[in-house]
């Protein structure tokens, strides 16, 4: 994987309560940022990170995988909505147009996106990447 | 005289379009290439997104089919959402410009309980509808919820998943085994030729009635992970009896639940309703209960199961009954609730 050269460790993670943290994390050390893309195997833990991005940020629904519905949204205590992607099942890039992402991702609201690979040249420029690995049971994240 | 409706359903992948005379469905169809061919006119360019390229000739094929005239229409119901909003957007805008058009009542529809209410589609094999209250587990590539039903519309959702879908979870456990996606239909078909308790998954504990699912799919990615590393052809060698452990799994869990709800809210008519109502596990899970005398089950048939305009249609018909109609005004919403 080039891509992990240029990217530093951002945090280890090794149990699920450590998410919090790394949310609060993420988030502080990104206040302008709203796109962040998630790379990582299946079951490595994107879905749970998002789960614990979106509380930091204030939201009180379920959030559940959108890999059938290929996006999610959420409202916040503040009344913002916070979109949750998963390209997974994206087989060309022209399902990507279809869906409308550019309403979605230069909305200026926080969008969380799983499965990034699939539209990688449609990601807008200054959004974040978080890479996610899981190294003998502990994930390590990357950005 | 009967009520002629046409149902139209956008709200995902597919266009639909169904017409039914009460609650007889006389077409029901899902745009394809086929419907694009036989529409013979060239589709405007304008056209740039899938739904819009596909509206028009669906309906048109769909009024054909069903050999009404639009006129004879009384009312059009269409999805309303949850759903994409640039897919519902389609469906939402032909609908109104339609009734507009052709001055009828105008009837929107929660895709949620439209699933429900295909239980009451008439079939010449299904004649059975469900008496209220009823508990109806909807289950799809999107959907786990159980809902406590006491009319066509007083619908309360008792218990959902708070991570991934049970047809997800059948897919994403087709995918790690190296089936194509979606790969749930064929982890049905191994299992019929397997040893459901050849291998073990762990359920999830999850408090009330909600469900989880990502957790087992953690748990077949490491179990076969282990597995492959001393043996590179292990499922090879076991996709029947892996396919019949991982559909024992995820019945089991899903009938559990279901259970724990009939005992609390005291309610023996079970209904399920989805795609993966046309899982054979489930719905011998389900009869099995029946068998036993402990539940009346009832299943839909399963053309009405996966996203179709029937159900759209149909739950449009009970609003027509209500005079329950809408105007120009509304607009799609992306979220259930």
């Amino acid at each position: 994987m080039d891509m992990l050269k240029e990217t530093e460790v951002f945090a280890k993670v090794s149990a699920v309560e450590e998410y919090k943290e790394l949310s609060d994390k993420l988030i502080e050390a990104f206040q302008n940022v709203r796109v962040f893309a998630l790379y990582g195997s299946m079951g490595v833990g994107k879905t749970t990170l998002i789960k614990y991005l979106c509380s930091t940020l204030g939201v009180a629904d379920i959030v559940s995988s959108p890999t059938f519905p290929i996006v999610n949204e959420y409202v916040t205590t503040n009344r913002e909505s916070i979109y949750h992607f998963d390209f997974y099942r994206i087989k060309k890039i022209e399902e990507v147009y279809d869906l409308g992402y550019e309403e979605y991702l230069y909305s200026g609201n926080y969008c969380f996106i799983e499965w990034p690979e699939k539209l990688e040249a449609l990601l807008p420029e200054g959004c974040v990447r978080i890479y996610m690995e899981d190294v003998g049971g502990e994930r390590i994240i990357r950005v | 005289m009967g009520v002629y409706i046409l149902g139209i359903e956008s709200s995902c992948d597919d266009t639909s379009a169904a017409v039914i005379y009460d609650r007889k469905v006389l077409a029901n169809l899902i745009a394809n290439q086929d419907i694009h061919k036989n529409y013979g006119g060239v589709v405007p360019e304008l056209a740039s997104r899938a739904h819009q390229q596909n509206i028009v000739p669906v309906i048109d094929k769909a009024l054909r089919d069903a050999n009404i005239h639009k006129n004879q229409l009384h009312a059009i119901a269409f999805t309303n959402g949850p759903g994409l909003l640039g897919s519902l957007l389609v469906g939402a805008s032909f609908a109104k410009s339609f009734s507009l058009a052709l001055n009828i009542p105008l009837i929107e529809v929660n895709h949620m309980h439209a699933h429900i209410l295909s239980l009451f589609i008439e079939d010449e094999q299904h004649k059975k509808a469900p008496d209220f209250p009823f508990l109806c587990l909807t289950v799809s590539g999107g959907h786990t919820q159980i809902v406590l039903v006491k009319d066509f519309f007083d619908m309360t959702v008792i218990g959902q998943t708070i991570d991934d879908a049970a047809g997800e979870a059948f897919d994403k456990a087709a995918k790690i085994m190296g089936l194509p996606y979606p790969g749930g239909p064929l982890i049905d078909k191994y299992a019929q030729e397997g040893n459901a308790k050849a291998f073990r998954f762990p359920h999830p504990v999850v408090p009330g009635l909600d469900y989880s699912f990502s957790g087992l799919k953690t748990s077949i990615l490491y179990f076969l992970r282990d597995q492959l590393a001393s043996d590179p052809i292990f499922i090879e060698n076991n996709k029947n009896d892996l396919s019949a452990s991982i559909q024992k799994t995820i019945v089991d869990v899903l009938m559990k639940q279901l259970k724990k709800a009939a005992r609390q809210t005291g309610i023996r008519r079970i209904a399920i309703a989805g795609g993966v109502s046309a899982n054979s596990g489930l719905r011998k899970a389900l009869l099995h209960e029946e068998e036993r005398g402990n539940w009346d089950v009832y299943i839909p048939k399963f053309a009405y199961c996966t996203d179709n305009a029937a159900m759209i249609a149909i739950a449009g018909y009970y609003k027509y009954l209500r005079n329950d109609f809408t105007d120009q005004q509304v607009v799609p919403f992306t979220r259930y609730k």
